[in-house]
């Protein structure tokens, strides 16, 4: 009885404030998207990270024909050069930080490069020549970096020593600011759905207080007076974030898993089951802040 | 039923109270007049025992309890035990007689079968037998404080409290409107009626509780509206006074 007729309450309300209401939902959705567009990026860089790190490599790029750095002045590197650079690789000092190497000639680079770029020209203007040699070297701690780093890249024969790592970190650190400035226009517009459901349920308390007026003294409890006000809020800000949780659904579903995994075949992309468990955060959210905000604005203008 | 120890509120600092000490005890069952001019202390009277204000010093006794005494969240107990009528009527104007009376019992939960029930029977002690299908606005000012009324008493309380209920009726609507209060006061109900309305006071002839400027100078059983004691200041010693000050009191009548 009583759930029913608190039932009935929110029904009239929700109808009474039907464009406060819309806006309610509206500004939660889209607060909720950019807070749950901000996760799916760190659950996207957390995935890449794990794809990634076990297969990036420290590269120790030789000489050839056109190389300018110092180490290069005396030409592309030499048979003796590499040898050397294979025993230092197996000597004791270096082979703790490492898993394994392999050695890269020209002939296989040129392979890969060919099938990397297979659809674009420019393997038509790269030669054999133009392309080094390396040692690929798979470290045991990707973190020890600078000192295979410090190692190598002395050593004549030798032209540059790059982690595959640090271009990936720039692009995973440009992944990590966009989640930031996602989050900051986030808690811009979670902090305007908080306005403005402190505003709609003052208004809702307002159109409303003959019957709370007649309902405190015929001695209805708190509860009961005070419920469908704050219900109101609550299930504005949990129809927000539902939406916009199906909205980062559909954009992980057709966009990531759709267009974009066929464009970067070899990324591993975030799956769209995988954002529903950002959802229920958003759900919690939304109707967490919107409980709260309608019970501290009926604490001040709702007389019980 | 009610009863206050020394009861002064105080509104604003360095204004003169609403109420200044007043002891005053109605008892169950009973029917009270409470009358002085605006501004009296009449309303303040109703409201403390409402708890809908906090003494400022003395005690509010309701059927027995300190409402000062009374948690926050046991306030609407208190409340289900007294009923409210006021000179606006309140009632809420999308919902028809019925409705606004069965409102009073679905706010506190109680059941559908007894809400058909209860209603009914509360509308016919009224008098609005048949009219339970009417809106508010289709309804004379008499009839509406009628519903007002049910609303008031449909959860049974022990005591009733009006404010000023025939002050928007005329003469003859408002009899209607006592005997409606007198019947259910028949029926074991405390009321207390805060009035400007003489005739009815007159023609009532209950007890007459007369506040000015926050204090009561006037407590007769079965009275009418202005004092039959000439001397207003030496009644008001009456009631407060000491054994010795009543005695001199009295023989000075003599």
């Amino acid at each position: 009885m009583r759930l029913l007729f608190i039932l009935g309450e929110i029904g009239s309300g929700l109808r009474r404030n039907l464009s406060m209401v819309i806006s309610v939902v509206l500004v939660t959705f889209v607060s909720l998207t950019f807070v749950g567009a901000a996760g799916m990026l760190q659950m996207q860089i957390n995935q890449m990270k794990g794809y990634w790190y076990d297969k990036v490599q420290v590269a120790v790029f030789l000489c050839n024909d056109g190389s300018t750095a110092v180490g290069c002045a005396s030409g592309p590197a030499t048979k003796e050069q590499q040898d050397n650079l294979q025993a230092m690789l197996e000597s004791p000092a270096v082979k703790q930080y490492i898993n394994d190497f392999q050695f890269e000639s020209q002939a296989e680079a040129y392979k890969h490069f060919k099938e990397q770029f297979s659809n674009s020209p420019i393997v038509d203007s790269v030669s054999q020549d133009q392309l080094p040699a390396s040692f690929r070297i798979n470290m045991k701690n990707p973190e020890k970096y600078q000192i295979i780093s410090e190692t190598f890249s002395s050593q004549p024969g030798v032209e540059t020593v790059s982690d595959q790592r640090q271009v990936l970190e720039r692009i995973f650190s440009w992944m990590n600011g966009a989640s930031v400035a996602a989050m900051g226009v986030a808690a811009v517009m979670i902090f305007c759905a908080v306005l403005l459901i402190t505003t709609t349920i003052r208004l809702s308390a307002f159109s409303r207080r003959r019957e709370t007026g007649i309902m405190r003294l015929v001695g209805a409890s708190k509860t009961v007076i005070q419920l469908p006000f704050i219900l109101e809020g609550v299930i504005a800000a949990v129809v927000g974030a539902l939406l916009a949780s199906v909205t980062l659904w559909l954009m992980a579903h057709f966009w990531l898993n759709g267009d974009l995994s066929r464009q970067f075949l070899n990324t591993p992309f975030i799956s769209s089951t995988q954002v529903l468990v950002i959802a229920p955060v958003l759900i919690a959210l939304g109707g967490g802040l919107a409980g709260i905000s309608s019970l501290l604005t009926l604490r001040r203008y709702l007389k019980v | 039923m009610i009863r206050f120890e020394n009861v002064t509120k105080v509104y604003e600092q360095n204004a003169r109270p609403a109420l200044d000490s007043v002891s005053l005890e109605i008892n169950r069952g009973e029917f009270t007049f409470l009358v002085g001019a605006s501004g009296s202390g009449k309303s303040t009277f109703l409201r403390l025992i409402l708890k809908e204000d906090k003494a400022s010093s003395g005690s509010v006794y309701v059927a027995g309890q300190n409402v000062a005494n009374i948690s926050s969240w046991r306030v609407p107990k208190l409340r289900r035990g007294i009923g409210v009528v006021f000179q606006d009527f309140r009632l809420l104007p999308q919902k028809n007689v019925f409705a606004n009376v069965a409102f009073a019992m679905q706010v506190i939960g109680k059941s559908r079968s007894i809400i058909r029930e209860t209603v009914p029977e509360v509308l016919k002690t009224v008098g609005l037998e048949g009219k339970e299908k009417r809106m508010p606005h289709e309804l004379s000012g008499g009839e509406q404080q009628r519903v007002a009324i049910a609303r008031a008493v449909v959860n049974r309380p022990g005591i009733l409290l009006a404010d000023e209920p025939t002050g928007n009726l005329d003469p003859i609507t408002s009899m209607g409107i006592m005997g409606v209060l007198d019947k259910i006061n028949q029926n074991g109900t405390t009321v207390v009626m805060a009035t400007h309305d003489d005739d009815i006071v007159n023609e009532m002839r209950r007890r007459v509780v007369e506040l000015k400027n926050g204090k009561v100078i006037r407590d007769e059983a079965k009275a009418l509206y202005t004092s039959m004691i000439p001397v207003v200041g030496e009644s008001r010693r009456l009631k407060d006074a000491s054994g010795e000050e009543l005695n001199r009191a009295q023989g000075a009548q003599l």
